[in-house]
């Protein structure tokens, strides 16, 4: 039994316009991963390609109009989705947890730090106040918070955000969770700043032998902290596999696409000029790529089954086995950025 | 310690604030285009006479004259003379005042009362019946001018159902005055121990304070919403739901930070709630300081206006000055 394991998850915004038209964006169509103890899964696609949802889903926090339509979320044999909220917190914040990629306006501007960490531990367990707060300093300078007895005492507007994002990784691992979903953990931070966030994390992660998400757009990120990696387009799981392979071996169109932006690859190569996603609201039949994509055929207009390409690795494309030999090079469609 | 820092330096910048609205004041009134000396004089008055008043009152002197004089004596606590009553603007002032604050504050603790829980709950579950029908309510208190309100709420309770004491001041005619502890008719009563008093001096309150209260309601009950909502919707609150907050404690981050901007909003609502419930003391005849303070523009009461505007501006500033000390203690920001 994996740790965490979600099958074909389906989530829909649904509203209202103004002529009281129902009108329905479907944002997850279907997807399906597993994860285990130990594993790091790095998710990457552009915006609006369903990563975040799919932590939100997870965690139970999907807003006002969106909801789980279809397919299960199990969580160490549990299923989530449908759970009350009662029983969905006896999870979230201690099995399952996640760190945000805005730490300083996600910290409570009111409460001094050390606050917030007792908190996050008695609002899970009937912990006395002097066990959370050891328990706290203990997470503080696992984090590498400097001077953390006097951290505790600092209020949320007196941090850095290196140094917000440290006190929200302690936050959230201070109750012993198996699942961390990191949602852009990095994008907020400096540069300098970002890599050792990121290498702490993987440090305090492993330790703990725990699985780890990772969503970003950053495949360098991927590469270097992940050993799977999911690629996500328009709501579905299009590639997934193990990150050299994948990486190294791409078998879908899209994944061929994200490796050939990387600023590095497009020195190289030459930029090439990528469409939009699909309009979620009247999503085409068929496959979701297929408008953008340089391969696309007549046998595109129905759904391509997951073709398993190799050991673990599989890409949701009619072409699969063609597409890192056949696809055009991106030196072929357009000059080097200049 | 930053406390006593910060008032000090809020104190000293009263000096040249009050200067300011002495000045302004003073100004204002100069430039209003009434002319006090041929309302004094009357109609049937000759050339003679209207220069010899205005020779009495110093208005013959150049403008930076009157205003050095004028300054000078208000510093010392001398406001002049009204012309209509001949009694120091002063004692006008001080005899007044209880009755406009026993109104505005038995009215401003009942609408805050009221609009604050209710535009919380309304913020709660956003766009459900409660909030809707709040909205609705609130909209139409907002919108109807105060002295119609007024008038409609003397018509159904006094003319209509009878209920409601006539719109003649603060006690029944037969009624004597308690002894002025606070300046307030009813607790002053109550503690005189002379219940007719007391019960006439609820009864009197009950009309003026629910139509003021309902008037300063129906703005705080939008402002708390949309506070609230703003709290709700803010990254800390969605994480301490995805770490599992129970519902009691999410409400409790969501008051504490939501306390702050209403306590400010409150404050500004309160530092202009003075003038305005000048209108609700006409209806009335409240006989208070703005019921007061209208007769003395309407007439050109030169002195007692710069006194009524005077008073305003500090009770205005004395409330911003208690709301800031408010804010310095419940927010850690402030405290750099």
């Amino acid at each position: 039994m994996s740790l965490l394991s979600v099958r074909d998850l389906h989530v829909h915004f649904v509203k209202r316009d103004l002529k009281n038209q129902v009108r329905t964006a479907k944002a997850l169509n279907g997807v399906t991963f597993e994860l285990d103890q130990g594993q790091t899964l790095g998710m990457v696609g552009e915006t609006g390609a369903g990563k975040s949802l799919t932590a939100s889903s997870i965690m139970g926090g999907l807003a006002g109009s969106a909801k789980v339509v279809q397919g299960s979320i199990q969580f160490e044999g549990k299923e989530l989705v449908g759970l009350d909220v009662e029983t969905l917190n006896t999870i979230r914040g201690t099995g399952i947890t996640i760190i945000v990629q805005s730490p300083l306006t996600s910290l409570d501007p009111l409460a001094r730090i050390g606050e917030q960490l007792i908190r996050v531990q008695q609002e899970h367990a009937p912990i006395s106040r002097e066990d959370a707060r050891n328990k706290a300093l203990d997470m503080l300078r696992a984090v590498q918070i400097p001077e953390p007895e006097r951290r505790m005492e600092a209020w949320p507007h007196e941090m850095s955000g290196g140094m917000a994002q440290r006190i929200l990784i302690a936050m959230a691992l201070v109750n012993g969770p198996r699942l961390l979903i990191a949602d852009e953990p990095t994008t907020g931070l400096d540069v300098t700043v970002q890599a050792q966030v990121l290498d702490l994390l993987a440090g305090l992660v492993h330790s703990r032998n725990m699985a780890t998400i990772i969503i970003t757009h950053d495949l360098g990120v991927v590469s270097h902290y992940c050993t799977r990696i999911a690629v996500m387009f328009a709501g579905t799981i299009v590639e997934t596999g193990a990150v050299d392979e994948v990486l190294n071996n791409p078998r879908h169109p899209y994944t061929r696409e994200l490796i050939d932006s990387v600023p590095e690859r497009i020195i190289d190569r030459g930029y090439r000029k990528v469409g939009r996603a699909p309009d979620l609201y009247h999503l085409p039949s068929g496959c979701l790529f297929r408008y953008r994509c340089p391969m696309a055929a007549e046998i595109c207009h129905s759904v391509p089954p997951a073709k398993v390409v190799g050991p673990g690795h599989a890409a949701r494309c009619h072409f699969a086995e063609q597409v890192n030999e056949a696809m055009p090079q991106a030196a072929m469609s357009q000059t080097a950025a200049s | 310690m930053i406390i006593v820092q910060y008032l000090a330096r809020r104190l000293a910048f009263v000096i040249p604030l009050v200067l300011g609205i002495v000045f302004i004041t003073f100004m204002l009134v100069r430039i209003g285009g009434q002319d006090a000396v041929g309302m004094l004089a009357g109609p049937m008055a000759g050339k003679a006479e209207v220069e010899m008043i205005r020779r009495n009152l110093g208005l013959d002197k150049p403008l930076w004259e009157q205003f050095f004089i004028y300054a000078q004596s208000v510093l010392q606590g001398d406001m002049g003379k009204s012309w209509q009553s001949g009694r120091p603007v002063l004692d006008e002032i001080l005899t007044r005042i209880s009755a406009s604050l026993e109104l505005l504050l038995i009215s401003i603790a009942l609408g805050t009362l009221v609009g604050v829980p209710v535009g919380l709950r309304a913020a709660m579950k956003p766009n459900k019946a409660f909030d809707q029908i709040s909205r609705i309510a609130s909209l139409i208190s907002f919108s109807v001018p105060t002295y119609w309100m007024a008038l409609m709420a003397l018509f159904v309770f006094f003319l209509g159902l009878g209920w409601a004491p006539p719109p003649m001041g603060r006690l029944d005619l037969a009624v004597f005055p308690p002894a002025t502890v606070t300046g307030s008719y009813f607790i002053d009563s109550l503690l005189a121990g002379d219940m007719q008093a007391a019960g006439s001096a609820a009864g009197h309150l009950v009309l003026p304070v629910l139509v003021f209260s309902l008037i300063i309601a129906a703005p705080t009950i939008k402002q708390t919403r949309a506070i609230a909502l703003e709290v709700l919707g803010s990254d800390y609150i969605r994480l301490a739901r995805l770490y599992g907050y129970g519902k009691g404690t999410i409400r409790r981050i969501a008051l504490r930070n939501s306390f702050v901007p209403i306590i400010t909003y409150i404050g500004a609502e309160l530092a202009t709630l003075l003038a305005a419930v000048a209108l609700v003391e006409l209806v009335f005849s409240w006989g208070g300081l703005g019921q007061w303070g209208l007769n003395a523009i309407l007439f050109g009461d030169f002195a007692a206006v710069q006194g009524y505007v005077l008073v305003l501006a500090l009770f205005a500033s004395s409330v911003y000055l208690i709301v800031d000390l408010i804010v310095l203690i419940a927010e850690p920001r402030m405290r750099r």
